[in-house]
């Protein structure tokens, strides 16, 4: 693949990631967790995880996340979501060394639990009590139920892309 | 990915799971102590002891932004902030049936239950 075609792809992608991210914020959710999401726009790292390389996902993550905090006019979430994707990403980089890509959904689920603790580890720094921690079960759980349908969703992507 | 390491894989995710499913539970029940403190910046700003506080409003401000809590009923909750999300707001109160901590990130406000301490009281 030439340069161009990956500059193109990698664009593309995060782009459709931003698209997503942006049509996610208009979903409300029925409890109020802080940092609680459903996370969609991780089906584009998941899919990157598998198909580009690992310069190429992490640049579109971190593309996709200082634009959605320009976006959603909350900078101050960014800090939060920026290392909880990070730590998603290198769990997911490191797993999907071992989990073929028949078994997606589960490094996307092992990638949401380390998102999740990656943004309470940055919330207990930021307020300085570790009762932030508390969060943690509850954010984990439904983490853990996103993180299952966004794999699902990327492995149908990688499966059905790699066929053609 | 062969079968032995696959199964690894599943149990680690359901110990995982279950393991904050059972704590998700546990932190929602009763709270352990009726003092809550109220922590900004990482400072306690106050402590309250919910069981004979009188309702009552006041605002907790860090740099320059401002929540507003409300004592009511001996429950503590933020009623109004000038955060964007406004998820401690929605959060809602905690005393009675709830033991959750009430955070605003952005403004870096934390209400939470101070942890029982050896200091004679009945909880």
């Amino acid at each position: 693949m030439t340069n161009t075609k990956r500059i193109v792809r990698a664009g593309l992608l995060t782009c459709i990631a931003l698209i997503i991210f942006v049509v996610e914020m208009q979903i409300p959710l029925p409890v109020s967790v802080p940092g609680m999401k459903l996370g969609l726009a991780n089906i584009v790292t998941v899919y990157a995880v598998y198909v580009l390389s690992v310069k190429e996902t992490a640049l579109i993550l971190t593309a996709r996340l200082i634009l959605g905090a320009v976006f959603s006019g909350n900078i101050s979430a960014l800090l939060f979501s920026a290392s909880g994707g990070f730590m998603c990403l290198t769990a997911m980089l490191i797993l999907s060394r071992f989990i073929d890509k028949k078994h997606i959904w589960l490094c996307s689920m092992f990638g949401a639990v380390f998102h999740n603790l990656g943004q309470i580890i940055a919330a207990a720094a930021v307020t300085g009590t570790l009762s932030v921690f508390a969060y943690l079960p509850l954010l984990t759980v439904f983490g853990c139920i996103a993180g299952l349908f966004t794999g699902i969703c990327a492995q149908t992507a990688v499966n059905r892309t790699e066929k053609n | 990915m062969n079968r032995k390491s696959r199964i690894l894989a599943v149990a680690a995710m359901a110990v995982i799971f279950l393991t904050a499913v059972i704590l998700a539970v546990h932190f929602y029940v009763k709270p352990k102590s009726d003092r809550v403190n109220i922590i900004s910046g990482g400072q306690i700003v106050r402590t309250i002891d919910l069981s004979t506080a009188e309702d009552c409003q006041f605002d907790i401000i860090y740099e320059g932004r401002r929540n507003t809590v409300e004592i009511k009923n001996h429950t503590i909750c933020v009623i109004s902030a000038d955060c964007p999300d406004l998820i401690c707001v929605k959060t809602g109160a905690m005393g009675a049936d709830s033991s959750g901590p009430v955070v605003c990130l952005p403004n870096r406000l934390v209400i939470e239950f101070e942890e029982a301490s050896a200091d004679g009281k009945s909880g």
